[in-house]
């Protein structure tokens, strides 16, 4: 009888673009939460308006001129990407466990920045759409005046924040992960931007352990690099606030790895996490 | 061979249901975001932005806020009282039952209506502690009176759309993506006459708008809302209540035969 030649054990080795690219596509079919098509064009095209004009008449009704509807309703108009960003992402968890498939997650060779990064493009992609959409709102219905050569400088900081946001929804995930549900951590983050990013109030008429707490928040300094966008001020101070948001984005994406890490090997450990 | 009789009690069934509905509230305090988290973060946004805008803006950022506690259980909660069965996979056995299915509804929705006046207490005592003085309210006792006839017309639209939700696959949309549109559509925060006219026929088109008004009228001196005043509001909360009750009765009992005879609501 011929024996077969037993070699060591086969190295697997998961293409991270193939990793990636898998993730990106299949995410919103499988594991992000309100995906579906209906959410999709609501979250961008209903989300925005009806919020902003909600928060617009309150300002209205306390007797705010021009330039304070404006601050809300660009601070509305920013703040929506919440919904597809850190809401939605931060529910991949509890889909996984939901399924049944976080097993089959956690023993899986794949590379875990790909599988994250790539969970993330979609919604990055959706809070884009969201964010234009908002402020597209508040030039036409709320008298918010964009000009024209602010709007190189505006996209590329409603892109860093997207993309940190997006970041700090993977955090939640991961948080969520030694959790039993995310829905309501991804609920108090849906509001508490509102309080504490300067959405609404500015950061500083708020008392100053709120100020702290609405600095660690990623919204707020998105939020930041918009105003200032819109505002024309320089490129010198636009690029200080450029990277804070993208360093909020590395340090959320970082943690989220850093949390997935650890509670991955938990839940091997254990074998009591993975379960919803 | 002697037929039994079945005996039973709709109250007992609604308190049952209600029981039931608390105990799973504290089990799963998901529940906890729509009816009080956000609407105590709500109040403290409103109430930063009406700061410094006269005493009865207070009464504004509670009441818009409180409403908002109700509204947020109204939606989502009242949404799952029959969703949940469709969920559990309980719709047909409960339906099976000799109590008619409304009564098992509406102990669920008693619940939304308790757990959101809970939010609202918890939204007046966050909202006293950081403006450091409770509102001023000229009649506090009608106040009060008005504020659970509010409740109770924003429990019939519960009811309707807990009917309504079992024929949709839309409830989460419509939770999710028009809950500030609600707010806006019933004035919550602010008199709908502030709204362009256009959205009027449709904010009339729910009960708690007329309620909210008078009880706007009721507590803030030189209020103006609707031109017709307090009474006529009155009057057209407790017509608009009626018809969703009568609403949800016919639609409930559409519901019971359809189970009855396909058998397939629990298909979703």
């Amino acid at each position: 009888m011929a024996i077969a030649n037993v070699r060591g054990p086969a190295t697997y080795h998961s293409s991270f673009w193939r990793t990636l690219w898998t993730n990106a596509v299949m995410a919103p079919r499988t594991s992000l939460g309100f995906m579906r098509l209906d959410f999709v064009l609501g979250t961008v095209f209903v989300v925005p308006l009806t919020q902003m004009a909600f928060f617009v008449f309150v300002v209205k009704l306390s007797g705010g001129g021009a330039s304070e509807i404006a601050f809300t309703a660009i601070g509305n108009a920013i703040a929506t990407v919440t919904y597809p960003s850190v809401f939605s992402v931060c529910q991949t968890t509890d889909s996984e466990k939901q399924q049944g498939t976080m097993e089959h997650l956690l023993v899986s060779p794949t590379n875990r920045l790909a599988l994250y990064l790539g969970r993330g493009l979609i919604p990055i992609l959706i809070s884009l759409a969201t964010a234009a959409m908002g402020l597209v709102y508040a030039a036409t219905l709320f008298g918010v005046v964009i000009p024209l050569g602010a709007i190189p400088a505006l996209a590329v900081s409603v892109t860093l924040t997207a993309f940190a946001m997006v970041a700090f929804g993977l955090l939640l995930g991961g948080v969520a992960l030694y959790l039993r549900t995310s829905i309501i951590l991804g609920n108090i983050f849906l509001f508490v931007g509102l309080l504490l990013a300067g959405v609404n109030v500015p950061l500083s008429d708020l008392p100053t352990p709120l100020q702290w707490a609405g600095y660690a928040l990623p919204l707020t300094w998105g939020l930041a690099g918009v105003r200032a966008a819109i505002a024309g001020e320089s490129l010198v101070s636009l690029e200080w606030i450029w990277g804070a948001v993208a360093l909020a984005a590395i340090i959320s994406f970082g943690l989220a790895m850093s949390l997935w890490e650890y509670f991955e090997r938990r839940a091997i450990t254990t074998g009591s996490i993975a379960r919803f | 061979m002697a037929t039994a009789t079945v005996t039973y009690s709709r109250s007992r069934s609604t308190y049952a249901s209600l029981r039931l509905a608390v105990l799973q509230f504290l089990a799963d305090p998901q529940w906890l975001v729509p009816s009080m988290i956000a609407p105590v973060i709500f109040a403290l946004v409103s109430f930063e932005l009406f700061r410094g805008s006269g005493p009865y803006y207070l009464t504004y950022a509670i009441l818009g806020a409180g409403m908002m506690s109700m509204w947020g259980q109204t939606l989502y909660g009242s949404g799952w009282a029959t969703g949940q069965d469709r969920v559990f996979g309980t719709l047909e056995p409960t339906i099976q039952a000799p109590t008619p299915y409304l009564y098992v509804v509406i102990g669920r929705v008693l619940w939304n209506v308790v757990s959101g006046l809970i939010g609202g207490l918890i939204v007046y005592v966050v909202i006293v502690v950081s403006a450091g003085s409770p509102p001023a309210l000229p009649d506090p006792l009608g106040f009060a009176l008005l504020f659970v006839f509010t409740m109770l017309t924003l429990a019939s639209v519960g009811v309707v759309f807990a009917a309504f939700y079992v024929y949709t696959r839309y409830a989460g949309f419509i939770q999710n993506i028009g809950e500030f549109a609600f707010y806006i559509g019933t004035g919550c925060m602010f008199p709908v006459i502030l709204l362009p006219f256009v959205v009027t026929p449709f904010a009339l088109v729910l009960p708690p708008t007329w309620a909210l008004d008078a009880l706007r009228y009721l507590s803030i001196p030189g209020y103006q809302g609707f031109g017709w005043g307090v009474y006529w509001d009155l009057l057209g909360a407790l017509g608009t209540t009626a018809v969703y009750l009568a609403i949800a009765g016919v639609v409930f009992r559409r519901v019971e035969r359809h189970v009855l005879e396909e058998g397939n609501l629990s298909d979703y």
